[in-house]
């Protein structure tokens, strides 16, 4: 089969940027980091980028494919080629490129390093060797502990692009794999640096991160978690928390979203006099529905019932998921007898 | 296409938004879909509470799909990419956990909601008129085709992906609005942040980014020569309508672009008029383009 690709080259020494075609001769099953194998072995030997594993498992060869991140090792070249496409591949997006398809790593990993990524469990001394956990507990962190440090999700993450320093989906769903470890103490301490100015409620919730991802991590699901954990402590501080709020209670009061409330309630009363002309441009339109007789839903007490019926339940949850792992017994043998 | 529909507006078309629902109702009666309105129906609680209160979000939105089912509709028609996204992962995770169905089940009987037995589809309006009868019929009500209007699609994220949960096309390179727009015989101006964020969730929370985010589509439609643009989402069309203006004074550059609803750019091929589709709620004005739709000039 032959496959046909377009690189984006870039150059560090001489700093120039440049797009080539090449195309060669590959197996009908070959991957794009195969047929990349074959470029620099047989046509260009200066052709740069990262591999290891070849087997999806070691996050080495992320790069972009037609704009979207991919493993190559990952990617059959075959659809492509049947489809008549000829793709560019360029590298990852969000991260420097240091040569051609190679992306520095390090601001990846400075974000792993800020959100503690590590287990915390208060210096408390295990009583059997190590803490042991149940198989529900280890699947409630399964999923993000897929994770494959790959990068793909952050590549396209909408939010990173307009903020560089947002903490991003790969290291907030490793926060996510500690928030719900059972035998993590980190509580509100842990949860403080994810609630911080770049961290969850920076999100655009653009999903690319769960469409990019090659391991079904779903970072955007894993940042839900850790918000819905920042939430339930009642951690109300951050616009973003104070904005979900309104929603719930808006769904509470009338069944219908409150808009006029989100603005003051968001970003605080002071900030809410300077959008007044903002307001009233909106108002001008029809905008902006009347407070004082917002549109109620029918049958509203069904909801209300259910908003409080379902918020205790949450608090059963998580008061049981607080109080840590099942211990087993501190006696040897009476945990031997348990086994 | 179905010829019946229970019809979920959702709260923003219900509220500020009134017009993508009025010009929803217009096109349906054209298109011949009957839409059942869904008494008691509330908000879905967008991507806030499913990510502050999942729990509340899932009966939430179990509560809208049973009184779907209660009026005998086997699918709902959304018309908000974030309500589309909302029901369809409430419903997907429904239909695959019977003892979570059962476990819902139980507290919307509790508190006297209808109970639901997982058997109804979400869909947007916008895959009902793409593709197969609907987009025939569509063909048939475009009697007054906008010809010389370029117009640019943007899809916003939550029709697209995650495709696992939507899946009508290829996320990465959708169609559907295209060949939309060119059924109403106008012509669609491309350009790369078609498929991206327009910032809305959190253009209060965090202002900055959601503006750097919002001027990206805007700036590049205007580039691509677009006289408007037409978005499938009324909360994407509130930050693309509504924050134009800041988001022009931040980029310091003149957007004036005019965005529509579906429903609206739908409505205007099928010769409905500037009221009857509520152009004048818009707060970036329409007319440069609709003058051009309704007078040809
Ligand atoms: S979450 Fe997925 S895409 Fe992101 S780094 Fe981990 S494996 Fe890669
Ligand atoms: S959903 Fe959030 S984290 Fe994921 S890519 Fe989009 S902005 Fe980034
Ligand atoms: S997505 Fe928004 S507008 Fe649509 S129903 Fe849900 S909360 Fe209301
Ligand atoms: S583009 Fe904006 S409003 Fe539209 S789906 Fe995405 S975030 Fe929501
Ligand atoms: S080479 Fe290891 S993941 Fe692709």
């Amino acid at each position: 089969m032959q496959v046909t690709l377009k690189i984006e080259r870039y150059n560090p020494e001489s700093d120039e940027s440049r797009q080539e075609t090449f195309t060669v001769d590959v197996v009908e099953e070959a991957t794009l980091l195969d047929v990349l194998d074959v470029i620099k072995d047989e046509v260009d030997g200066s052709l740069t980028y990262r591999k290891s594993c070849r087997m999806a498992v070691c996050g080495s060869c992320g790069m972009r494919m037609d704009g979207a991140a991919v493993l190559a090792c990952k990617t059959p070249m075959r659809p492509v080629v049947e489809a008549g496409e000829v793709p560019v591949i360029s590298p990852m997006g969000n991260l420097p490129v240091l040569k051609d398809l190679v992306v520095d790593m390090e601001p990846f990993w400075a974000k792993f390093r800020a959100i503690k990524p590590y287990l915390d469990d208060g210096g408390e001394e295990p009583p059997v060797k190590e803490w042991r956990i149940q198989q529900e507990e280890l699947d409630r962190v399964m999923t993000e502990a897929l994770c494959i440090q790959c990068g793909c999700c952050v590549s396209e993450c909408n939010s990173m692009e307009a903020d560089p320093d947002f903490l991003g989906p790969a290291a907030l769903a490793k926060a996510a794999r500690f928030v719900n470890d059972v035998r993590d103490r980190g509580g509100k301490s842990r949860l403080e640096i994810y609630n911080g100015p770049h961290g969850v409620w920076d999100c655009t919730r653009c999903y690319f991160c769960n469409q990019r991802c090659p391991k079904g991590v779903h970072p955007r699901d894993a940042i839900a978690k850790v918000g819905a954990a920042i939430y339930q402590e009642g951690m109300h501080s951050d616009g973003g928390a104070r904005h979900a709020k309104v929603f719930v209670k808006s769904t509470h009061q009338t069944g219908y979203l409150l808009e006029t409330h989100l603005v003051p309630e968001t970003v605080g009363a002071v900030n809410a006099i300077k959008e007044i002309p903002f307001a009233l441009r909106l108002a001008r339109a029809g905008k902006v529905p009347n407070p004082l007789k917002p549109h109620k839903a029918k049958k509203l007490d069904e909801v209300r019932k259910l908003n409080k019926l379902i918020e205790s339940q949450e608090q059963a949850t998580l008061e049981a998921a607080n109080a840590g792992p099942t211990r087993p017994p501190a006696d040897p043998a009476q945990a031997k007898e348990s086994e | 296409m179905k010829s019946s529909y229970a019809y979920y507006p959702g709260c923003l078309a219900s509220l500020s938004q009134k017009e993508l629902d009025t010009s929803t109702r217009a096109i349906a009666d054209k298109l011949g879909m009957t839409l059942v309105d869904i008494p008691g129906f509330t908000c879905c609680g967008a991507g806030d509470v499913h990510e502050a209160r999942p729990e509340y979000y899932l009966h939430l939105n179990a509560r809208i799909l049973g009184q779907a089912e209660q009026l005998g509709q086997d699918t709902l028609m959304t018309i908000c990419n974030v309500c589309t996204l909302n029901l369809r992962q409430a419903n997907a995770k429904l239909q695959a956990d019977p003892e979570l169905l059962q476990r819902v089940n139980r507290n919307l009987k509790e508190v006297g909601a209808a109970s639901y037995s997982g058997g109804v589809d979400v869909r947007h309006l916008l895959w009902e008129i793409a593709e197969g009868d609907g987009y025939e019929k569509l063909k048939q009500i475009a009697e007054k085709p906008l010809t010389g209007v370029k117009i640019a699609p943007f899809y916003g994220c939550q029709i697209l992906r995650p495709s696992r949960l939507l899946g009508f096309e290829d996320p990465d390179r959708p169609q559907s609005l295209e060949r939309i727009i060119e059924a109403c015989g106008a012509e669609p101006v491309d350009y790369p942040s078609k498929i991206k964020c327009c910032g809305f969730p959190i253009v209060l929370a965090r202002a900055e980014v959601a503006l750097g985010e919002l001027i990206q589509p805007l700036a590049e439609a205007k580039e691509a020569g677009a006289d408007a643009m037409v978005t499938p989402c009324p909360l994407c069309h509130l930050s693309l309508d509504a924050w134009q203006g800041k988001a022009s004074r931040e980029a310091d550059m003149e957007f004036d672009l005019p965005i529509f609803h579906l429903a609206q750019l739908v409505g205007a091929a099928a010769g409905l008029s500037y009221d009857e589709l509520q152009f004048k709620r818009h707060i970036v004005k329409a007319y440069p383009v609709t003058d051009k739709i309704y007078q040809g000039v």
